[in-house]
């Protein structure tokens, strides 16, 4: 009886504990939303596009690693959201957003990292977004998938017309990892402690048919090893991103 | 007083936080220190480590249930398949390569042949998903655990949050198989000066020391690299080993150096298993070595010297190797 009696002094101080530490943080102030974009509109999955050489195809799984990211003030202080890992899934609309805390300031750009960061590919078994259960990390040459586009395109060669991209590799001369600067707008913004600032980065997924590393499905309808080509998608979706909105309330 | 007992216990819904018991990895005398700590983020407990026991015996892991991790790494082989070239898996498959002893992997950068696994806690996603192996899913192997009540407590015991995880799961795995150690074969006791080598094992540890430590480096009997010891491509597997991950041809047909620790219990040897004995071993080094190969190793480019009397002796200084201490350590078998 007597050690639940001193359970019970124990819950009711961490209750306590509990609440006061909750007030004294911050809620969150700045939303980061992703959206996927082709041929001009939002991307819509299992349904027909077109790319620049004229192919069609149809997505039906889209998912990438943003991670590491940072926001910077117009005098040069960086601030980053802490344990930044997030799985975009195209699939799941709650992926896409997420909120957190910056310190009340003048903001001039965002960045972040498409991927996840060489250190956490090499250190074990990791939770949440990194879960290997999120089926975004090879088994048979340990690392993350960084970017996965799975699909179908009467142009591919392969069974089924099968269109397959899984780009990853986290080191030497052929890591997938792309950090990614956008400016926020002409003029910076303002972030304060009371209200909510949220800012829309747009995917434009026809930029990773047509850059520096040209990819026509007919010629490369897969990609699932890390090598030159994966970093060449790679640096093709790296100039894919820029912000489309800011929404202050 | 057994309801008052009950009633206790239903309101105390969460177990008391007790201690976990710390374990230590043991540094045998005159060894490096490992390279990296493999359980600085998964402190070692006996907690954790009969979980992963329980977990590495156990079939259900596998799509089907029949195959555990045991079931290819077998403790009287030292961990490694006995007997067998290639392993057998779900649906009448076989694996592509041999299995290895498991010992001493925390001194190990990268596990498997080509070194393609670069953390103990990843590996166990290799074997659990292949088509070849167990077949299954991690959602699948989770849904299982969840459903067992022996498992439910073990995880509590074990890990702080108490939940059935993928990386609880991994962890404690890790900490099983990071803790299959070997120092107690004869060679070991020759060292601690606890035992003699006969004349013959003497003269073959001289060869030894001559001809394989540049690569098969004491005390490990590995020094952990990727080399091109001249077999043949095998054209059936096409397996390119160290290549098939870093893309680069100058890593084509290097593997990792195996150590030749319970090198008795481990034949048929090298990546596909195709020496069934020491002998032909040291045959392939005296004029099996194909000397065309541009990734030879520079060591080797001329194939070893070694007499018919070296032979013998060196095959009776690699018997020393084995350890029985390790393949009948109780706390390493079949968990009751
Ligand atoms: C069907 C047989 C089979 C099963 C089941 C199996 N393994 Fe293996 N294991 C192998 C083979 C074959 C290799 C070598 C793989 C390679 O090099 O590509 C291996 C390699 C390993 C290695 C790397 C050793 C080294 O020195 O590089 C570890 C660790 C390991 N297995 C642990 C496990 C664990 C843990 C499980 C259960 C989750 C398991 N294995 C299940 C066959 C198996
Ligand atoms: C140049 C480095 C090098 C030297 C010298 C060398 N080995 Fe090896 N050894 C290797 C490599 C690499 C492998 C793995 C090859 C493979 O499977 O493709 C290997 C494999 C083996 C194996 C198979 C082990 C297993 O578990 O399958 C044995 C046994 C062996 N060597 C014994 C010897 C002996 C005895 C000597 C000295 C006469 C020797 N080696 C010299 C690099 C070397």
């Amino acid at each position: 009886m007597k050690t639940t009696l001193r359970l019970f002094a124990v819950y009711f101080s961490l209750f306590f504990f509990g609440v006061v530490s909750v007030k004294g943080q911050h809620q969150p102030n700045i939303k980061i939303t992703f959206v996927n974009y082709t041929n001009g509109y939002p991307l819509v999955l299992d349904s027909g596009f077109t790319n620049c050489w004229k192919e069609n195809f149809t997505v039906q799984v889209f998912k990438y690693y943003i991670s590491n990211i940072g926001l910077q003030t117009t005098d040069q202080q960086i601030h980053r959201e802490p344990n930044s890992y997030h799985l975009v899934d195209e699939r799941d609309s709650n992926s896409k957003s997420w909120s957190f805390y910056l310190p009340a300031a003048k903001y001039d750009s965002l960045f972040f990292l498409i991927g996840v960061d060489s250190l956490k590919n090499v250190s074990g078994a990791q939770t949440a977004a990194l879960d290997p259960l999120n089926g975004m990390f090879w088994t048979w040459n340990s690392g993350y998938i960084m970017f996965k586009m799975e699909g179908s395109s009467p142009q591919s060669s392969v069974i089924n017309n099968k269109m397959e991209y899984h780009i990853g590799g986290f080191s030497g001369v052929n890591s997938t990892l792309k950090k990614t600067r956008l400016a926020l707008s002409e003029t910076a913004i303002s972030v304060s402690d009371k209200s909510l600032t949220e800012i829309i980065v747009r995917f434009d997924i026809d930029k990773i048919w047509q850059a520096a590393t040209p990819i026509k499905i007919t010629d490369t309808p897969v990609c699932t090893t890390p090598g030159t080509l994966a970093a060449g998608i790679a640096a093709n979706y790296s100039h894919a991103f820029d912000i489309i909105k800011i929404v202050q309330q | 007083m057994l309801v008052l007992v009950i009633v206790a216990t239903a309101f105390i819904r969460q177990p008391p936080p007790h201690k976990l018991t710390y374990l230590q990895l043991v540094i045998p005398k005159g060894w490096p220190r490992p390279t990296i700590n493999i359980f600085a983020n998964n402190p070692l407990t006996e907690e954790g480590f009969q979980l992963g026991r329980k977990l590495f015996y156990d079939a259900r892991l596998s799509r089907d249930s029949n195959f555990s991790c045991a079931g290819c790494h077998q403790q009287f082989a030292a961990f490694a398949t006995y007997d067998h070239d290639f392993s057998h898996g779900y649906n009448n498959s076989f694996t592509t390569r041999n299995a290895p002893g498991l010992f001493n992997l925390a001194w190990q950068k990268e596990l498997h042949w080509d070194g393609g696994v670069n953390h103990i806690e990843v590996q166990p996603l290799s074997p659990l998903t292949a088509e070849n192996e167990m077949a299954t899913t991690l959602a699948d192997v989770l849904k299982k655990l969840k459903r067992d009540t022996s498992y439910i407590r073990l995880f509590k015991i074990a890990f702080a949050d108490g939940s059935i995880n993928s990386q609880h799961l991994l962890k404690a795995l890790a900490q099983f198989t990071g803790s299959i150690q070997s120092y107690n074969s004869r060679y070991d006791k020759v060292k601690r000066g606890e035992d003699t080598f006969t004349v013959s094992e003497a003269e073959g540890y001289k060869v030894f020391s001559a001809r394989c430590n540049s690569c098969h480096t004491e005390p490990l009997f590995t020094d952990n690299s990727f080399r091109n010891n001249g077999l043949f491509l095998n054209k059936k597997l096409m397996d390119k080993g160290r290549m098939g991950i870093t893309g680069n041809p100058i890593d084509s047909l290097k593997f990792k150096v195996p150590s030749l620790r319970n090198i008795p219990l481990t034949f048929p040897y090298m990546h596909d298993g195709r020496l069934i004995n020491i002998s032909k071993v040291i045959d392939h080094y005296r004029n099996g070595i194909d000397t065309a190969q541009p990734t030879l190793d520079p060591l080797l480019k001329k194939r070893l010297v070694i007499s018919n009397q070296e032979k013998v002796d060196l095959m009776s200084f690699l018997l020393t190797l084995k350890d029985d201490v390790l393949t009948h350590d109780p706390r390493l078998k079949q968990p009751d």
